[in-house]
């Protein structure tokens, strides 16, 4: 029988204490106009209203982190040629987060396969993301009422949504309701902090998930849509009016729990320096841009199509047809453009019924 | 016949002389508009113009250059217009501008700010405009604001209400809203010691993400896709995901912006951060507009000073250093 | 590494509904001990030949003795170059896997990495991640002829299955070459063509663009002396490779000679970051070019998106 425990919001600051003893614990924090994950301070009560800005995916997957240092150093015995010398870093600290949204917890679930190698049956794998994957806590908490721009329910997600989670925390009145889920929200619920789950929170809870996922409406049938994509293709009146106001900017990607591309640069200070994994987006228009000048995806029609058709159709085609979108609307709502992903799928959809007649 | 009326029929009576006539639609949520691609008079119906047209459709004239097009200009829009040909960077015959007086427009992050603590923005299911307020639906309640409360910044300082340039204007010009300095409010901030004005910036910026939203939603921010942000070759920024290199890249889009900013604001209300990179560009301005008498955007015709050269500028008296 | 990496692949089911993600069980788990795929094996610089004015070719060694000698690939696999602090480019391993005793890769410079990289010298040291992709399908070519069409320095990708062929010559039916530059000081690998050109088993066409003094071979388009050549598609391959421009028209000059999608082959070029398929950069559609290709054939070209 998995742990169920209960802590009152105002014992929350004592309760991620205990836990920052041995680990960064994040958790959201207003900061000016926007919500952010941020390691918590002494005596912090988390925001628990206004839902984050940002997806909590940067701290599995840092925006930018060192892959190894390398050093060239003048040799003698090598006859005036450099002796270089990498050195990996190391490995990284064990991390909680806290009151990460569903649809935040669920993204990672979209770069496990990819981080673990599936395109190269596991031959080459990214061990920067799964260490740090393996030693993150991740407490979710049930979203209370849908944003006008939440989708979870349209790719398989929900308010209450378990896929990913380590604990699963749930309002109840004055409080949370907290189930461990894995090893790792075990360990996390083993405090003297909480205490023991009723029978009354275990049935709030329950009443307060319920809720959420009626709150929700009715999920279009979106099974359609990996092959529409496909067939638009070469459509470009199609994209160039869906992207007609995108800016090309990364806001939608970088907010993305599941967009998980990145760039790898070397900054260096002459003889010595650091290789750079850094978040990149296949918005920008450098993205694709080959040394010799040629752009296979040039203008911003092509990278849109890209990123719609890559978590609409191309990510299913090699993942058993799950979608690589969480549903979580940040895109849609943090768009300076206000393009909206829903409609650019149901817009799919239509165009291609509308031509089969 | 209302303002949105008289808009609708000049857009309608434009329309086949170009080819798309940028203006505004409602948004992905009710509280927030989105920018408008306007071919057919189906289109034009969802035309929505008003307090939530906040988008700077002048952001996309450059790209139509070579054909025809037509825009609906807020005062602050007219000023981006104004500064894109006097930079020539648009022709004037291409462009058909149809000018009214702006209200004022919303600014979401007011709105979230009014909100905090009770309720999310974003679950917002309806709202109704009034002349002085908006009433905001949520599933649990109904909660009405002022408009002046959520109104951007730059529409309580707005000097240039009614589209400065246009072809067609519609409705009655509006007063505007101050007569004064509208750089005033930047004393208090300016006054801050050094010190602290860097550590404003460094937790400001320590949000960045690096989306380059700023970037690319400044309708004045010419070199688009070689940008010295991203350019390995020169590298003047690396990738480190430090304060430094967030705060450096914002100095650079601010200095390639003096003289040359209207002030639209639209860098600052892209931002998904909620950084107040704005700020910055207005300090710029303000020394700009003083050393060379010169505002940006409000004189098509005008040089912009650093574009130029000039033996003696008339506020720079260098002989007497 | 003897077998290329060969992916298992499910159709995706044609009306999904929402799918939840992977269950708890597949969840990754870091295994110590797995390797580091973004680090690089240090070599030195055993050679450096100047091919033309723009073409350098380095000749390599892995500074593990150890890993040198359990070095093995397939001929049309690439690897990254990585020049510390200036970055890394891909690269196909153009020394055959028949010939071990250093790895070969040609670089066009281009770009400020591989300008940086025609900086090298003999007993410099550099990173090499490889071998990484897939490579030419050889064994179904075994008994057929081969008509290999280069062009610049798109000779490198074929130079090393050339080389392997004919290093295993008595495997494959009639081999043919066209390979064209510009001109004759465009001509990478002239320390081969004596060799290619006097072989009596290997027919070797070389062309350049427009007459030039003391040139003593063919002159003219690739595609055009390909029609004059006139390979026969019945049980023949054709393997193609060089600039875009080259390759749209020798593609529609094998199609008129009557060469199927399935028999013809071409490798990709696609900005690569990881080269492991995971950073997201070189997607056509489904299809990542850093570990489903960079061959493909062209009948697979033909089944995704057309964004080249």
């Amino acid at each position: 029988m998995a742990t169920q425990k209960y802590i009152a919001f105002a014992d929350i600051p004592a309760w991620l204490e205990e836990l920052s003893a041995a680990q960064t614990v994040y958790a959201p924090r207003r900061e000016g106009k926007a919500v952010v994950y941020r390691p918590w301070q002494k005596g912090e009560q988390p925001e628990l209203v206004e839902r984050p800005t940002e997806s909590a995916k940067h701290i599995v997957f840092p925006r930018a982190e060192e892959l190894f240092r390398f050093n060239y150093q003048q040799a003698p015995e090598t006859g005036g040629s450099k002796k270089l010398s990498l050195a990996e870093p190391a490995d990284p600290a064990p991390a909680v987060v806290f009151a990460a949204l569903p649809c935040d917890t669920r993204g990672f679930l979209f770069f496990d396969p990819v981080y673990s190698g599936s395109g190269t049956n596991g031959k080459f794998q990214d061990i920067y993301y799964l260490k740090r994957r393996a030693c993150t806590t991740l407490i979710t908490r049930t979203c209370r009422a849908p944003l006008a721009t939440c989708f979870c329910n349209w790719t398989g997600g929900g308010p209450a949504n378990r896929e990913g989670a380590d604990v699963l925390s749930t309002d109840v009145e004055g409080g949370l309701f907290l189930e461990a889920l894995t090893e790792k929200g075990e360990a996390v619920l083993k405090s003297a902090a909480l205490s023991p789950a009723t029978e009354a929170h275990i049935s709030a809870a329950q009443s307060s998930r319920d809720k959420a996922a009626r709150s929700m409406g009715d999920a279009p049938d979106l099974g359609r849509t990996p092959p529409a994509l496909i067939s638009l293709f070469e459509n470009l009146d199609f994209w160039r009016e869906q992207s007609a106001g995108c800016l090309s900017c990364g806001a939608c990607t970088y907010l993305c729990p599941t967009c998980y591309c990145f760039n790898i640069t070397d900054e260096s200070n002459g003889i010595s320096g650091v290789r750079l994994r850094s978040w990149d987006a296949c918005m920008f228009a450098l993205f694709t841009l080959e040394a010799s000048g040629h752009n296979p995806r040039n203008g911003r029609a092509a990278r849109l199509r890209n990123r719609v058709g890559h978590k609409f159709s191309y990510y299913p085609g090699l993942h058993e047809g799950r979608f690589s979108c969480c549903g979580c609307g940040r895109c849609i709502k943090s768009c300076p453009s206000s393009i909206d992903i829903r409609r650019i799928v149901q817009n799919a959809l239509a165009a291609t019924e509308a031509s089969r007649g | 016949m209302s303002l949105h009326t008289e808009l609708q029929t000049a857009i309608k009576a434009i329309l086949p002389d170009v080819s798309c006539v940028i203006g505004w639609s409602g948004g992905p949520d009710a509280l927030r508009g989105a920018p408008l691609f306007m071919r057919s008079e189906d289109d034009v119906n969802n035309f929505s113009g008003g307090f939530f047209a906040v988008n700077n459709p002048a952001l996309y004239l450059p790209e139509y250059k070579g054909s025809k097009v037509a825009v609906v200009a807020k005062g602050c829009d007219s000023r981006s217009i104004g500064q894109l040909l006097a930079e020539k960077l648009i022709n004037r015959e291409e462009i058909h501008i149809i000018g009214f007086p702006c209200q004022g427009v919303i600014d979401n992050a007011k709105v979230v700010a009014a909100l905090a603590g009770k309720v999310e923005a974003g679950q917002v299911t309806a709202v109704e405009e009034t002349d002085e307020t908006i009433e905001l639906s949520f599933p649990d309640q109904t909660i009405s604001l002022k408009k002046t409360d959520v109104m951007a910044d730059k529409c309580s300082r707005c000097l240039y209400p009614n589209a400065l340039i246009s072809d067609t204007f519609v409705g009655e010009k509006r007063e505007p809203a101050i007569t004064e300095d509208p750089y005033a409010d930047l004393a208090a901030f300016e006054a801050l010691p050094l010190e602290e004005r860097q550590a404003f910036w460094e937790k400001e910026m320590s949000r960045c993400i690096r989306c380059y939203a700023c970037r690319n939603a400044c309708p004045l921010c010419v070199c688009r896709d070689h940008c010295a942000a991203e350019s390995r070759n020169p590298e003047w920024v690396t990738q480190a995901d430090g304060v430094r290199e967030k705060l450096f890249f914002q100095i650079i889009h601010a200095s390639h912006l003096a003289g040359r900013c209207t002030g639209c604001g639209e860098c600052q209300r892209a931002c998904p951060m909620g950084i107040p990179v704005l700020l910055l560009k207005r300090s710029l301005s303000r020394r700009t507009e003083e050393l060379f008498a010169y505002r940006a955007g409000v004189d098509a015709e005008a040089t912009p000073p650093l574009l130029t050269f000039t033996l003696e500028e008339p506020r720079i008296q260098e002989r007497e250093w | 590494m003897a077998e290329p990496t060969k992916k298992s692949k499910k159709a995706a089911p044609k009306n999904a509904v929402p799918k939840s993600a992977a269950p708890a069980e597949q969840l990754p788990a870091y295994r110590p001990g797995t390797p580091n795929a973004y680090l690089p094996m240090l070599a030195t610089v055993v050679e450096v030949v100047t091919e033309t004015h723009n073409i350098k070719t380095f000749r390599l060694v892995l500074n593990d003795a150890e890993l040198m000698g359990k070095f093995s690939f397939r001929a049309g696999q690439v690897g990254q170059l990585s020049m510390l602090g200036v970055g890394e480019s891909t690269f196909v391993i153009n020394s055959p896997p028949t010939r071990k005793e250093y790895l070969q890769f040609s670089v066009m410079r281009a770009g400020e990495n591989t300008s940086a990289l025609h900086t090298l010298q003999a007993g410099d040291t550099i990173g090499v991640r490889a071998p990484l992709g897939n490579s030419f399908p050889y064994e179904s070519m075994q008994g057929k002829d081969i008509i290999f069409v280069g062009g610049g320095i798109g000779m490198a990708p074929l130079r090393t299955l050339l080389l392997f062929m004919l290093d295993n010559r008595k495997d494959y039916g009639k081999i043919s070459l066209l390979y064209g530059a510009r001109s004759p000081q465009d001509m990478a690998f002239s320390a081969d063509l004596p060799e290619w050109t006097g072989r009596k088993d290997l027919d070797c066409v070389l062309t350049i663009d427009r007459e030039a003094e003391g040139w003593q071979h063919k002159v003219g388009l690739i595609p055009n002396v390909l029609l004059e050549m006139a390979p026969k598609p019945e049980n023949c391959v054709a393997i193609t490779c060089g600039p875009p421009i080259m390759i749209k028209f020798t593609l529609q000059a094998l199609e008129k000679l009557g060469f199927k999608p399935e028999q013809i082959y071409t490798t990709l070029e696609r900005r690569m970051k990881c080269g492991v398929g995971i950073c997201g950069r070189c997607n056509i559609g489904e299809k990542y070019v850093c570990i489903d290709g960079p061959v493909f054939s062209l009948a697979e070209l033909k089944g995704i998106p057309n964004e080249l």
